[in-house]
């Protein structure tokens, strides 16, 4: 495989990734199901993981990005899987609405599993590491907008967690953005 | 605070960006030391599960 192939394959990664961030953005905007602490942090997995899929996009396929994403697709997914305990037995409950019939906490744990998946099969290849690329100028089409996006997608959550959660910890059951919150005089 | 991981991560991207690969890993060592600790706050109930 290419170092090329491999940039391809990376930045079809990295929109998948963001996919999934941007449908979590839109069920809380458009559907109004606001993110428990744990969901944030979720979220914030899926940056971890991202990042190293990013500077595998930058700067060219290295062990170490893959590295960087892996450790950080494990880390979110012990805290999708401690969501999942959380609500494991039956009659504990549950956050949030089920989509085909899972909730997102589970879908962020196969989610998760499956980005460890890809970049170990993704590392199988030793070819794209053989050559010592320079690093290119201009990145291609797809790449960028996946960066781009990933980039975008960073600050909106940045805006969304402070809007939500203000300065401090979030309410374990968040029902209303403590930024616009006003108390009554 | 909980902003504080993604306000991390987008620094470092904004650092790759600039071709800072080190100062971009910074970010992201801290930003992931952030996450976890933040997880930690946030464990507090015991699972109710019987092994």
């Amino acid at each position: 495989m290419s170092a090329d192939l491999s940039r391809l394959l990376n930045a079809v990664g990295l929109l998948a990734i963001s996919t999934v961030l941007a449908l979590a953005l839109i069920d809380q905007i458009w559907f109004g199901e606001l993110p428990c602490p744990l969901c944030i942090l979720q979220r914030a997995g899926f940056f971890a993981a991202g990042f190293g899929i990013a500077l595998n996009l930058i700067y060219g396929p290295k062990p170490s990005h893959y590295g960087i994403a892996i450790i950080g697709a494990v880390s979110g997914g012990a805290i999708s899987m401690r969501q999942i305990l959380l609500h494991i037995v039956p009659g504990t409950g549950s956050y949030g609405t089920p989509v085909f019939e899972l909730h997102l906490y589970t879908w962020a744990f196969i989610a998760f599993v499956c980005t460890v998946i890809g970049c170990a099969v993704l590392m199988l290849d030793d070819r794209q590491f053989s050559r010592v690329e320079p690093m290119s100028a201009r990145l291609k089409p797809l790449p960028l907008s996946a960066l781009l996006l990933f980039l975008a997608l960073a600050i909106a959550n940045v805006a969304s967690t402070v809007a939500l959660c203000g300065a401090g910890f979030c309410p374990e059951n968040p029902s209303d953005y403590m930024l616009f919150h006003t108390t009554p005089i | 605070m909980m902003s504080l991981p993604f306000v991390l991560f987008a620094c470092g991207l904004g650092a790759a960006w600039m071709r800072q690969r080190g100062v971009a890993m910074g970010f992201w060592a801290v930003g992931l030391v952030v996450m976890l600790v933040l997880f930690r706050v946030h464990v507090t109930e015991v699972l109710n599960i019987q092994l």
